[in-house]
């Protein structure tokens, strides 16, 4: 194990990595969770902070940070560490990509069904408990997730879970830095179900004049006995489209698409095996987070029953507002909708922040998660604090009590 | 407080009917599930009942100013001594919570109280075309609440997932008296998933007042399959080569010779009694698919020496096929007075030579022990059979399951698959977790409960209380860096 004087002191400047603009003012690059470890406790002596990066494909989310001093990456943190294909578990470094593990997973006829850029790392994708439209037929990474591993700015490394399916020995560790944004620990590595990659996929797109009827054809199919992958209606062009994600066994997959082909109506458009795969990749590009010029992405979130009203009045208000909404990306089944904001460069700020306001009301929570800095200066990107508060910072306080970790990025500031 | 305000107050909150205090009513919450001398308990000063979640709160805020820690009850079938007091103190009872408040079929969830009866739950929403997947073998008589505390498996937890995977939110009181919801939208509320901690917290976190459930659309067709194997070694080789064929059963059963003679007579479920074992393997699905996949699973077991594969899909045959294993613990009674069902988990492929070194330790330790379990999952129940009344029996029993959680922990498994730790498994904790993962769980529960009020002594090691996790933290902190400044 490297010293972590030495580490630090070895830390690159390097202005590709930022996170709301700041630059960090060094990189390191530790290879093991002791180094991790080491490095976060020395931070915390220093009061300095410390920003995990992966993939560098999500650091646009939370709050502005008020300081950045050391940013540490993962990528030295890579690797798949275990794979046992016939008891469908892995256990992956978090620095690995997600578009590597997913080849290696594919040799075994395996997978990880996440929607996620390839250059996401593992250990990014856990933190940030971002989840894609197939949320809806195979779940999030929490459901997949069974160990995990875990460096503290205590300066130790502690694990939870293991490498079985089904464990309840001691409390549900992995749950909690599921979705933690890096703020009570850096990830060194987590264990995984994986699942049998279905036979065969086919992807049934119908299009629609109006918002309306994409959405009643979206829920025909909830409502009827096909279980979709996934389900997204968005929009296309004028218009808006339906897409339905059906994969599994060779024998249902064509009865299935004759159905879903009927349910939609309007003859949709057929996507079949790969370039099925394909169009999702294109589908979830346009909510990436890597904003290119001053746009605001908004994930908006109730219970499914109540997506319809929610989605027509936030594409109503904005077009009220005259705020231009390129990508409106609806999950019935989810109860979410990702809209992207690109206001009229003149006030734009302004009008980030009324429309914010307008879609605010229409949901039971509503994230910003990604904006100029500007914008998100002021505001709490992830709305207003929950009743639990109290609890998410008393368990802050037990693991970082120095504030190293993601200082001020997170729920409430944290 | 003396103990006569103590009960006054209580009654003032519950209503005279809503608690106990006799000594006779209270020795009733003594026990839980487990078996006698494999957890700790003591009497508690007083059981309450309460039915709102304004009542459960009061009963906290009382029990905090006089001083005395809270256990939280479902039904009591728990097996790791998690519902019984350990040093005193008061229980919450859930079980008259029980209403079913809402069923969202455009959803698929239900909102409930604790005291639901999980078998409850599903039978009132089939009807509607769904169910609550979670299917402990214990569903009749469990409860939704301790189904939460506890993150219980059950057969079908292959395909569907455990308890976490069906909970969407909770309502919960705090340590403090606070109130609060932890989320209720599929995507999750923003911040730190409490609902994901509390599940599983084995009470240690909050007392679950309600319950936001997701519930599963019935399956439109349902396969039940028996395979019959000479032995258990061709009958897990069938397990694994199902799992590698990319096939997800409902679930995955197994049961040994031991328990086919002590089911077949009582139940007459059709399991052959010369088998070596049996596999009962569900699957669902869309028609065409379960139809497909019953022939391949037909095919992975006549390839894997099956002596007899057995298909029904009328509901009548299937219960049937299913009565054998539901019944299993019930029949043990044929067989011996007493039984200690253990519950460990391995790697899937482990399972041949666990089941091969638990009939050693069988032999070793001079006991019988019958082998019921969720193979799909590597989830184990041997169930050892003794008879209290034997001097010695008991201890040998203890025994022989440290053996088989040694053995389990040595090939990479864990220490509990869906019972939970409680008291009667804390002292094995060490086995599994350095004090330093401990630490980060008596983090967490601090975060929660800093006095250490709700449910206290289970879980965490015997001794190990807060004050000695922090001392344990600092000292590991302190021996792994010394810190040089930059
Ligand atoms: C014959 C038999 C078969 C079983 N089979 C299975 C099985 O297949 N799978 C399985 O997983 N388990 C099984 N169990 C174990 C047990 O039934 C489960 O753990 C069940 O979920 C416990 O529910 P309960 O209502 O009886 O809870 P209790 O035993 O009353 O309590 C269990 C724990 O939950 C806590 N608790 C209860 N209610 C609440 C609440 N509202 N809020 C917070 N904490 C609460 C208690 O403090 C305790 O720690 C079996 C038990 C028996 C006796």
């Amino acid at each position: 194990m490297r010293n972590p004087a030495a580490l630090l002191a070895a830390a690159e400047f390097d202005p590709a990595i930022s996170v709301d603009g700041l630059v960090p003012g060094g990189v390191v690059h530790p290879e093991s969770g002791e180094e991790v470890a080491a490095l976060l406790a020395m931070c915390d002596q220093h009061k300095f902070t410390a920003t995990p990066v992966g993939g560098g494909t999500k650091l646009a989310l939370g709050n502005v940070p008020p300081k950045m001093d050391v940013a540490v990456s993962t990528l030295g943190l890579g690797g798949v560490r275990a794979y046992e294909p016939s008891d469908l578990v892995c256990s992956l470094g978090a620095g690995a990509r997600f578009g590597d593990v997913q080849a290696v997973l594919a040799e075994h006829g395996q997978t990880i069904p996440l929607d996620a850029p390839d250059d996401a790392t593992i250990g990014g994708l856990v933190a940030t408990a971002i989840a894609g439209p197939r949320r809806l037929g195979n779940g999030s990474l929490r459901d997949l997730l069974i160990g995990i591993e875990v460096a503290h700015p205590s300066g130790t490394v502690t694990h939870g879970g293991g490498m079985v399916v089904k464990n309840v020995s001691g409390f549900d560790m992995p749950r909690v830095y599921h979705g933690s944004l890096g703020t009570l620990g850096i990830i060194v590595s987590a264990n995984f179900k994986v699942l049998p990659l279905p036979q065969r996929e086919t992807t049934v797109v119908g299009t629609h004049q109006r918002l309306n009827e994409a959405l009643a054809a979206a829920r025909r199919i909830r409502q009827s006995r096909i279980m979709p992958l996934a389900l997204e209606v968005s929009r296309s062009g004028d218009g808006w489209s339906t897409a339905v994600r059906i994969g599994g066994h060779e024998a249902t997959l064509d009865g299935a698409v004759l159905e879903v082909q009927r349910l939609l109506g309007h003859d949709p458009q057929l996507i079949e095996g790969p370039e099925s795969s394909a169009w999702w990749r294109g589908y979830i590009s346009a909510t990436d987070l890597r904003l290119e010029h001053d746009a605001a992405l908004l994930r908006l979130s109730v219970r499914p029953r109540d997506v319809d009203t929610m989605a027509e009045g936030a594409v109503g208000a904005l077009s009220q507002l005259g705020i231009a909404s390129p990508v409106v990306a609806i999950s019935p089944g989810l109860g979410q909708v990702i809209i992207r904001l690109e206001p009229e460069p003149a006030d734009a700020h302004d009008r980030f922040l009324t429309a914010r306001d307008v879609l605010s009301a229409l949901a039971d929570h509503a994230v910003v998660l990604a904006a100029p800095p500007a914008w998100k200066r002021g505001i709490d990107v992830w709305g207003p604090a929950p009743a639990t508060l109290p609890v998410m910072k008393a368990l802050k306080e037990q693991f970082d009590p120095g504030g190293v970790l993601n200082a001020g990025r997170f729920v409430g500031f944290i | 407080m003396d103990r006569s305000a103590l009960i006054d107050r209580l009654i003032a909150v519950c209503g005279e009917r809503g608690v106990f205090h006799t000594r006779s009513d209270l020795m009733v919450y003594e026990y839980d599930g487990s078996v006698d001398g494999s957890v700790e308990t003591a009497l508690p000063v007083a059981v309450t009942l309460p039915t709102s979640t304004e009542q459960v709160a009061e009963i906290v805020r009382i029990a905090n100013l006089a001083g005395l820690p809270v256990t939280p009850r479902g039904a009591g079938t728990g097996l790791s001594g998690g519902a019984v007091t350990q040093d005193g103190g008061i229980i919450i009872a859930l079980t008259r919570m029980d209403r079913i408040i809402e069923i969202d079929r455009e959803d698929r969830t239900a909102l409930v109280e604790p005291g639901v009866i999980n078998l409850e739950l599903s039978e009132t929403t089939t009807p509607l075309g769904m169910f609550f997947a979670p299917d402990p073998s214990s569903q009749r008589a469990c409860t939704v609440g301790g189904n939460v505390a506890e993150n219980s498996g059950g057969p079908h937890c292959l395909k569907y997932g455990v308890t976490s995977n069906h909970i969407l939110g909770l309502e919960v009181v705090l340590p403090n008296g606070d109130v609060v919801w932890t989320g209720s939208t599929p995507a999750g509320a923003p911040g730190y998933d409490l609902t994901g901690a509390i599940v599983g917290s084995e009470g240690m976190f909050g007392i679950v007042t309600k319950a936001l459930v997701r519930l599963t659309p019935n399956p439109q067709s349902t396969l039940v399959q028996l395979a019959a194997f000479p032995d258990l070694d061709t009958a897990s080789t069938a397990v694994s080569r199902i799992i590698a064929a990319g096939i997800l059963p409902a679930s995955l059963e197994m049961m040994d010779n031991l328990t086919i003679q002590a089911v077949e007579p009582a139940y007459h479920a059709g399991y052959p009694m010369d088998a070596g074992g049996v596999l009962l393997v569900e699957t669902d699905g869309l028609i065409e698919e379960v139809a497909a996949l019953g022939e391949e699973i037909t095919a992975i077991c006549k390839n894997s020496y099956a002596t007899e594969v057995r298909s029904a899909t009328e509901k009548a045959q299937r219960d049937l096929l299913w009565k054998g294993r539901k019944m299993a613990l019930a029949a043990m009674g044929r067989l011996s007075p007493n039984y200690y069902l253990h519950d460990t988990v391995v790697p899937r492929s482990q399972l041949p030579a666990t089941v091969a070194r638990v009939r050693e330790i069988g032999d070793e330790f001079g006991i019988e022990i019958a082998n019921v379990f969720h193979a799909g999952d590597g989830n184990l129940h041997p169930l050892m059979l003794f008879d209290r009344h034997k001097p010695g029996d008991v201890e040998r029993v203890l025994g022989a399951g440290k053996e088989i959680i040694n053995w389990c922990v040595s090939v990479g498994g864990a220490l509990s698959g869906e019972h939970g730790i409680g008291t009667e498994k804390r002292g094995y904790m060490t086995m599994v977790y350095t004090g330093e993962d401990l630490a980060a769980m008596a983090g967490l529960r601090n975060a929660f409960d800093p006095g250490g009020r709700l449910n206290p002594g289970k879980v965490f090691p015997k001794g190990y209380s807060c004050g000695e996790v922090r001392a344990l933290r600092a000292q590991a902190i302190a021996q792994k860096h010394d810190i040089h400044p930059v």
